[in-house]
């Protein structure tokens, strides 16, 4: 018990996250942009990213505590702070991580003006909201909570381990108008979900009438676990075969999915530009490997029933214990069913207004990275919205923007992020071009990076391409 | 000289990022966390009548009747390591104008005593019912009998009865228990 729960603390803080790449989003330098927004401006002719190490993504985060608000090095007790925290955070406070690694990506403008491109990513994806009521039953007990229904449909969490392929368009329809789109197939290799549970639990006092001192109800009852991917796992020895085995349903030997990302940029003036894009627009459907588990019901339990029956010498008395066991089961059973679901993938929304300054114009007379006529601003401002779809509703957060060319080679963006963790969240990003090898590195919470025990979220994306510029 | 000045920055960030680290911290805590529920389970209950006490077709009075019951959650090994203290609460209500022994005797798997315990009931009238609560506090090397045991017999003894004795024994219980993980 106590491992686990350090288990989950240790996570705490080093993988909560929640997939914004908000400094990634309208970064055009980077090739990677097009899978945030697949309708942003696109500067090059071609783009390949080097096999496994054109992104590396990361992000991990917890909204209501830090590592550090547990393990600082205090003359306070650990558990005091852990009782404390246990209170302080509420039922919509959760834990998040989001792993990707990218294994190819590619791009290129064919002669109609259309930017193509593909590739194939493995992601990660994983949220716990906390279930703040049953923490404190298992933290404290029931004894101070007499009369209060502890709440089991806090329970909710989703986890998913996907490959991802995909390939989009993107084209500019008119000088003002970019738009793009990409279709993704998701092989699923791993997958499990506790959503939408309900019931409570709840012990009461008894009154005169009562059969005993206490009544303990479960009441209303149905909490549910559906896995895919799980059960053909779980007969297998070792972790090198469970690794082979899973690794195995990377090329469509899973469960198949399928969704689109949608975006568009729109200049609406020579300074200002509106942009916004849907990912994951989709579903996966399992129906491969699939098991769910289902308990449902309502029950009181009031202890065990003494009737003592007039026995003779040698005969065993009544089978009380076997019987409650049976009640309980027959009133809240367990049930395992094979049917298949559908998943819907976490729908992630973009949007950002920019407002743009200075001509970018680094030689005088070759404007290199603005080939096809457009205007490359030296500076942008501006702000971004994003937000995913959880089990418990929306994440959302808010970026105020600053992007700068610094040279030819050499552009950067600042950000500050208002989000469910933190009101201080700086990050910084920059992308340079080394001959035709661009590298890029974002990561955000910088303010953190001195003592990353304190933060709340950690992201951080980078990767490395060849871009070939037109000609 | 820009260029030198973009490429410190650049530098900077890369270094900033590389040696972002982890202070103040003492993952060495994790050995003093300690889970300390404390749990309030219902135990046993019954109602037994005078007329339990009284064989009528022989006409002769039982002065034990006994029951026995598995609490196979007792003796299992998380509990024992677990357990620091165990606090048993019985009421009786009693409207049976005699007196009661009642005795639990915890049996282990294999049938051998591991611990004991017994209280004395006072008498009531059927009209005016008394109430006797008894609290049995286990701790210390106790908690290591206790936990052997997975059933406990329930004895309940009446000094003397008759076919005319009236009124019920009422009993209900639970069972305090203070872990720690």
């Amino acid at each position: 018990m106590r491992n686990i729960f350090t288990y989950i603390l240790s996570l705490v803080g080093f993988f909560a996250i929640s997939q914004n790449k908000q400094i990634l989003y309208g970064f055009d330098d980077i090739p990677q942009s097009l899978l945030v927004n697949p309708g942003s401006k696109v500067t090059q002719k071609k783009h390949y990213g080097i096999p496994f190490l054109s992104q590396i993504h990361f992000n991990g985060g917890s909204s209501g505590v830090s590592v550090y608000d547990i393990f600082k090095d205090g003359n306070d007790n650990i558990n005091d702070r852990i009782t404390q925290k246990i209170f302080e955070m509420k039922n919509t406070d959760f834990f998040t991580a989001t792993q990707q690694l990218e294994l190819i990506n590619f791009g290129w403008r064919a002669r109609n003006e259309i930017y193509f491109s593909g590739g194939i990513y493995q992601e990660f994806d994983f949220i716990a909201y906390f279930p703040r009521d049953l923490a404190i039953l298992a933290w404290e007990g029931n004894r101070d909570y007499l009369n209060y229904s502890f709440d089991l449909g806090e329970i909710s969490t989703t986890g998913d381990f996907m490959t991802v392929y995909h390939f989009g368009l993107n084209k500019k329809i008119n000088d003002k108008l970019t738009v793009g789109a990409r279709l993704k197939l998701y092989s699923s290799m791993f997958s499990y979900r506790s959503v939408n549970n309900t019931g409570t639990f709840t012990t009461r006092l008894g009154d005169e009438n009562s059969e005993n001192i206490y009544e303990h109800t479960v009441q209303n009852a149905d909490v549910s676990v559906e896995t895919s991917g799980y059960v053909s796992l779980r007969d297998l020895d070792g972790a090198s075969q469970v690794t082979s085995e899973i690794l195995g349903r990377a090329f469509f030997g899973g469960n198949i999915g399928v969704g689109v990302d949608l975006g568009f940029n729109y200049d609406i003036n020579e300074a200002w530009s509106l942009s916004a894009s849907a990912l994951d627009v989709g579903a996966i459907f399992h129906s491969k490997d699939v098991e769910s588990y289902r308990a449902q019901g309502t029950y009181t339990l009031d202890g065990i029933n003494l009737i003592f029956p007039p026995l003779n010498e040698g005969d065993p008395t009544f089978p009380y214990y076997d019987d409650l066991e049976d009640e309980i089961e027959r009133e809240i059973p367990i049930d395992t069913i094979q049917n298949s679901y559908t998943q819907f993938r976490p729908v992630k929304i973009n949007a950002g207004l920019s407002f743009g300054f200075g001509r970018f114009d680094m030689s005088g007379d070759c404007d290199c990275l603005n080939m096809d006529g457009g205007k490359l601003h030296k500076q942008n401002l501006g702000l971004q919205y994003y937000a995913i779809f959880r089990p418990k509703g929306p994440q959302m957060a808010g970026t105020l923007f600053y992007h700068r060319r610094l040279t030819e080679y050499l552009s950067a963006k600042a950000t500050y992020t208002v989000d469910s963790y933190s009101f201080s969240n700086v990050g910084l990003g920059i992308s340079a071009d080394i001959g035709k090898i661009n590298f890029y590195l974002a990561a955000d919470n910088l303010i953190r990076y001195s003592n990353l025990a304190k933060a709340k979220s950690v992201s951080l994306q980078l990767g490395f391409n060849i871009i070939i510029d037109e000609e | 000289m820009n260029k030198t000045l973009y490429q410190s920055i650049f530098l900077v960030c890369v270094c900033l990022f590389f040696t972002a680290c982890i202070k103040d911290t003492d993952f060495d805590q994790t050995e003093d966390i300690a889970l300390t529920p404390v749990v309030e389970l219902d135990l046993i209950y019954f109602n037994l009548r005078a007329s339990d006490f009284f064989d009528s077709i022989n006409s002769t009075p039982i002065l034990t009747v006994s029951d026995t019951t598995e609490i196979r959650f007792l003796d299992d090994s998380t509990l024992q390591e677990s357990l620091k203290r165990a606090e048993f609460y019985f009421k009786f209500t009693n409207s049976i104008p005699r007196n009661f022994q009642v005795d639990f005797q915890f049996l282990s798997e294999t049938n051998d005593t591991t611990y004991v315990a017994g209280t004395f009931v006072s008498e009531g009238l059927p009209a005016a019912p008394v109430i006797t609560e008894y609290i049995q506090n286990v701790e210390g090397d106790d908690i290591l009998s206790l936990t052997q045991a997975n059933k406990v017999v329930v004895s309940v003894t009446i000094p003397s009865s008759n076919e005319n004795l009236e009124g019920t024994l009422n009993l209900k219980s639970k069972t305090t228990y203070f872990l720690e993980y």
